[in-house]
């Protein structure tokens, strides 16, 4: 007679398994479950803001295609040049103030001035509804709420900017093309760029920026004119960006965000694995009697081991399966709940390749953490039917599991690290992952030798508690692993958080300035130092001579073409401020170099921070080539300076020699150091005698800040709380796998005599003992994991908070011995009779 | 006349089941003297396991009373019944009840070791030597043979010299040969302790060996013949 195969028989016996339900499995589907959902919402939620993106690029972008430029309006034949190949809009923006002109009230705004052919794509919503051009008729202006409710104005009230009264009148709702920005120094403020002239603002060196969009008919010839403009205009110093490339700031943060949160979204995943193989051991455990009365009936290994491993993959699929739909109907549920208010258009759609990925995450989790105690499983020996006891002494799956334990693992790591859009970080991920592991893992060993060697305690309870964690069997190593992982993650977030806080607390440093005062006019310097002069609560005054300009080559190599360490990409992302000075700044170090005489003479040289030479590799006496207005000016690099610019101090990553930019167009920036108390007498008196001036407040600046970290921080927290739900899921596993034993052994303790105080006892001892073995493991992980975000990826200083860490894990731990003594309640009120007439 | 160690008067208990309440015990009255071994024998069913949990005051008695040593047990709470039971009663069971994951010495200390008796583990490897186990006193109960885990049942059960040992059928999972082996040390250890023995058995044979057997049926007790010996 012929066998059947092991498949079939496997298959079969997987069927029959599974007809008796999803007992014992609620934490292994909701591990997975989570841990899918986060990976595939994300995913989703990115792509389809990508995708969205890109089908509004256009709109976004205001054209096909964009030539910016900052101070230098284009030129009529420059115009005419953009005009032939395609239809045009021209835009002009610059900050100012803006004044209740009949109060004396002002803010900083960001204004907007447009021609009659804005939009060229999209549509803005005026309130009350209007035409654009009607609203901007005359003197017309259109402002976003948040300016009326500051100044205390209403639609038809005047408004001053500059030395122009406007009249407000209708309300911005939306704005096709308004930069998908991180945050914005004021509210916008649109007006016809005919009225510009009128309100006095462009003056040479105002950072004015001129943009002048086209409407293609063929929307793919954007980069072809790229090209023609380039070779046309090789030194008009302007920047292009094609609908492609649109809001390249907001993919950029899409990106580092996707990537960040996935890998934050890998870990709640990681963590549910071992949920996942807590209840595997758990449905295995009690198999123990079934798998060997089938092996006494002619079932071999193989056919055991196949058909648990089909029932795991079956129920991951389920488990991974509800994930995937759950995160990719994400989107779809954020543009149904919240629509247009959404900061980002998003495209929902089944992105296939993110949930592709995200099952692959899901499945190859299931089979990494269930492989280990399958293998155990199909070695069981039919003897236990025979004893009455299962073996409890240490047990091992064998060399083939744990080769296919390796290559699982390599898989899983490969996949996290091809698909992540920084490979860096997850490489460090992948690191620092595998380092908390075996950090765990060392721990186990070192706490289950510790509690063996230590002295007998007196007290009999501790003695068992100490006792139940180095015992055979003991749960000891997955409640610490769960417990010491959610933990590690939980004062990581914690610490990254309170590190960013400490950035934008809204209590300034004490070096701080109050205000920025921009756009100082030359002519204006002498007055506006009289009047702060004149106002008592003005402590301090810097001011520097500041020009914009662009790096545009590094020892004479284009910065294109250059190798720029990924930290120092923004010097050369855009304009940088410049200034020149004759003294060395304060709040700047000299790091190497010297600093040159006051009465320098001679070629051009700069001294720049070190931290841009360094990700330049940039040493003194090399050159940079910095584009001032369209003139190119080489400069030795004479000096590096360290700046502290957690101090908000005012400072330069680039200051050249006097005698290089003294004669090019220039306006004066001043950092004002004003009493708390004073700040608003300041703030009025400089902006109702100075309107061209305009004036940010640090204070402001920073609590704009915040409320963006806040936002990002949302979405932060989200996934860690998803990693921490998976966390404690775990943990309640960990707890409830264990239960049986746990009730089993307080029945024969109550037999023996233990009062319910004694069992507490002992249960408490463990879950202490192994919750602060945890607990002091991860805050020193978790610590380090904060610092190499802090200091690698962000660029940012580490504090360690030793409260918000002892914080953390007292909250964790708390947590857990209320979880586990929870889960140990059923054990203590178990009637013993009721357990010993059922056994 | 001396108190009797046990004192059963009118022992009612009856238990829900899914098909609603379930009358075992209806109406015992027993009196045990100290140092007294008794039997009780009858058909599965018959309520004898259930009296013994009643006497140890792992069940509470619908109505009537039980005493032990004086103490009603049907008024004390969970905790006093287990600080009585650590002292007074030790508990053999058909299948053994140990603990897996400890090994045979520190199962035979848990008693002990919960009155807080300092020496609890020494005491455990004499007791475990007196059943001849003095090689063994490390093995988990998984790697002994069934009747060595009813001689560690046994040290357990002895370990705290208690005055009342309750044994529910410990052969009953035994072969012949290891089942009279362990009855042997069974009634030595209680000629040596002087302890009182209240033995459930189907076997008449070794019910015989106890000064008094008691037949059961359908929750009554019926006194078989007066004293056995």
């Amino acid at each position: 007679m012929r066998e059947p195969s092991v498949l079939l028989q496997s298959l079969r016996l997987a069927r029959r398994e599974l007809r008796s339900g999803l007992r014992g499995f609620g934490v292994f589907l909701a591990c997975l479950f989570l841990g899918v959902f986060a990976i595939s919402a994300i995913g989703s939620f990115s792509a389809a803001a990508k995708v969205g993106l890109l089908n509004d690029a256009s709109a976004l972008l205001g054209g096909d295609l964009e030539i910016r430029r900052m101070h230098r309006p284009f030129s009529d034949e420059e115009r005419a040049f953009f005009k032939a190949r395609g239809e045009m809009s021209q835009v002009i923006e610059l900050r100012t103030m803006a004044g209740n002109a009949l109060k004396d009230q002002h803010a900083l705004v960001e204004l907007k001035a447009v021609d009659a052919v804005y939009p060229l794509y999209g549509q803005l919503r005026i309130e009350p509804n209007q035409p654009l051009a009607q609203a901007l008729a005359g003197q017309g202006a259109l402002v976003e709420a948040a300016l009326l409710q500051r100044l205390n104005l209403q639609v038809g009230d005047p408004l001053q900017i500059g030395d122009l009264r406007l009249q407000i009148t209708g309300v911005l709702k939306v704005e096709p093309d308004r930069n998908v920005r991180p945050f914005y120094l004021g509210p916008r403020v649109m007006i016809s760029s005919k009225n510009l002239t009128a309100t006095g603002l462009i003056r040479p060196g105002s950072m004015v920026t001129y943009r002048s969009r086209l409407r293609l008919a063929d929307p793919d010839r954007a980069e072809p004119i790229i090209a023609e403009l380039h070779a046309e205009y090789p030194q008009a110093g302007w920047r292009m960006q094609t609908w492609r490339k649109a809001a390249p700031r907001v993919r950029m943060i899409l990106d580092r965000l996707g990537t960040n949160l996935t890998l934050l979204g890998l870990c709640a995943l990681l963590i549910g694995g071992l949920g996942v193989s807590g209840a595997v051991r758990g449905y295995l455990d009690g198999k123990v009697m079934h798998i060997a009365t089938m092996k006494c009936l002619g079932a071999s290994s193989r056919v055991i081991f196949n058909a648990y491993l089909l029932q795991v993959l079956f129920l991951g699929a389920i488990g991974a399966g509800a994930g995937l739909l759950a995160g990719g109907t994400l989107p779809y549920l954020l543009v149904w709940s919240f629509g247009e208010q959404l900061p980002i258009p998003l495209q929902p759609a089944i992105y296939s390749l993110v949930l592709f990925t995200a099952a692959l995450f899901g499945l190859l989790i299931a089979l990494l953490f269930s492989l280990k105690e399958l293998g155990i499983a199909r070695q069981v020996s039919p003897v236990v039917l025979f004893r009455g006891y299962s073996e409890t002494g240490r047990k091992t799956p064998g060399r083939k599991i744990w080769i296919a334990i390796g290559l699982t693992t390599l898989m899983l790591a490969a996949l996290a690290y091809f698909t992540s859009g920084d490979q860096r970080i997850a490489g460090g991920f992948i690191f620092g992952v595998v380092i908390c592991f075996l950090i765990f893992r060392l721990l186990a060993a070192v706490v289950i030798n510790l509690t063996r060697r230590l002295p007998r305690p007196a007290n009999p309870s501790i003695r068992l508690g100490l006792a139940n964690i180095h015992r055979r069997g003991s749960p000891a190593t997955s409640v610490l692993f769960s417990l010491g992982l959610g933990l590690t993650a939980l004062v990581m977030i914690a610490l990254v958080q309170a590190n960013l806080g400490d950035l934008v607390n809204g209590s300034l440093p004490e070096k701080a300035p109050a205000f920025f005062f921009l756009d100082i006019q030359p002519d204006q310097v002498d007055s506006f130092e009289k009047r702060l002069a004149s106002l008592a609560a003005v402590s301090r005054i810097e001011r520097y001579p500041t020009l914009r300009g662009r790096i545009t080559a590094i020892k004479g190599i284009p910065v294109e073409h250059a190798k720029i360490a990924p930290n120092v990409q923004w010097a050369v992302r855009g304009d940088r401020f410049l200034s020149y000075a004759s003294k060395l700044p304060e709040g700047s170090k000299l790091a190497a170099g010297n600093w040159w005489s006051a009465d320098h003479q001679g070629a051009p040289e700069i001294s720049l921070t070190s931290d841009i030479a360094k990700g330049f590799d940039l040493q003194i006496g090399d050159s940079l080539t910095v584009d001032v207005l369209g003139r190119s000016i080489t400069a030795k690099v004479s000096n590096l300076r360290i700046v502290d610019w957690s101090t908000l101090e005012l400072n330069f990553a680039i200051l050249f020699t006097p005698g290089v930019l003294e004669n090019a167009p220039q306006t004066h920036l001043a950092a004002v150091h004003v009493s708390p108390a004073g700040e608003d007498e300041v703030f009025r008196a400089i902006s109702s005698q100075f309107p061209n001036i305009s004036a940010i407040s640090t204070r402001e600046l920073l609590s704009n800040v915040s409320r963006t970290l806040d936002r990002i921080g949302g979405a932060f927290n989200a996934m860690a709380g998803i990693a921490l739900l998976s966390g404690f899921l775990v943990l309640a596993g960990a707890v409830s796998a264990d239960q049986h034993r746990r009730i089993h052994d307080a029945v024969i303790f109550k037999v023996c005599g233990a009062t319910r105080r004694d069992i507490l006892l002992a249960f408490a001892t463990e879950f202490i003992i192994l919750g602060l073995a945890a607990g002091s493991i991860s805050a020193f992980a978790g610590g380090l994991a904060a610092a190499g975000i802090l200091k690698g990826p962000m660029n940012l200083d580490f504090n360690l908070h030793p409260l918000v860490i002892l914080a953390t894990l007292a909250a964790g731990i708390t947590l857990t011995l209320v979880l586990g003594l929870a889960g140990t309640w059923k054990a203590l009120g178990q009637k013993p009779a009721n357990y010993l007439r059922n056994e | 006349m001396a108190e009797p160690i046990v004192k059963i008067e009118k022992l009612h208990l009856s238990l829900v089941g899914g098909a609603g309440p379930v009358n075992i015990l209806c109406g015992i009255d027993l009196r045990i003297e100290a140092g007294e071994t008794i039997s009780i024998l009858g058909p599965s069913g018959a309520g004898k396991t259930t009296l013994l949990m009643a006497l140890s005051g792992l069940e509470r008695p619908t109505s009537g009373r039980v005493e032990v040593r004086g103490v009603d047990l049907g008024t004390a709470n969970e905790d006093e019944l287990a600080r009585f039971r650590r002292k007074n009663i030790g508990i053999v069971f058909q299948s053994f009840h140990l603990v897996p994951t400890m090994t045979a010495l520190e199962n035979v200390a848990l008693p002990l070791e919960f009155s807080g008796q300092p020496n609890a583990l020494e005491q455990a490897a004499k007791a475990l030597a007196a059943t001849g186990l003095a090689n063994r006193i490390m093995h988990f109960p998984g790697e002994l043979s069934g009747g060595e885990q009813q001689r560690v049942a046994l040290a357990r059960a002895f370990v705290a010299q208690p005055s009342l040992i309750l044994a529910d059928e410990p052969t009953g999972n035994l072969d012949r040969e290891t089942g009279q082996m362990v009855m042997e040390l069974l009634f030595t250890l209680q000629q040596e302790q002087k302890s009182t023995l209240v033995l459930i058995t189907h076997d008449e044979q070794l019910a015989g060996r106890c000064q008094r057997s008691i037949h059961m049926a359908d929750g009554i007790l019926r006194p078989v013949g007066g004293e056995n010996r």
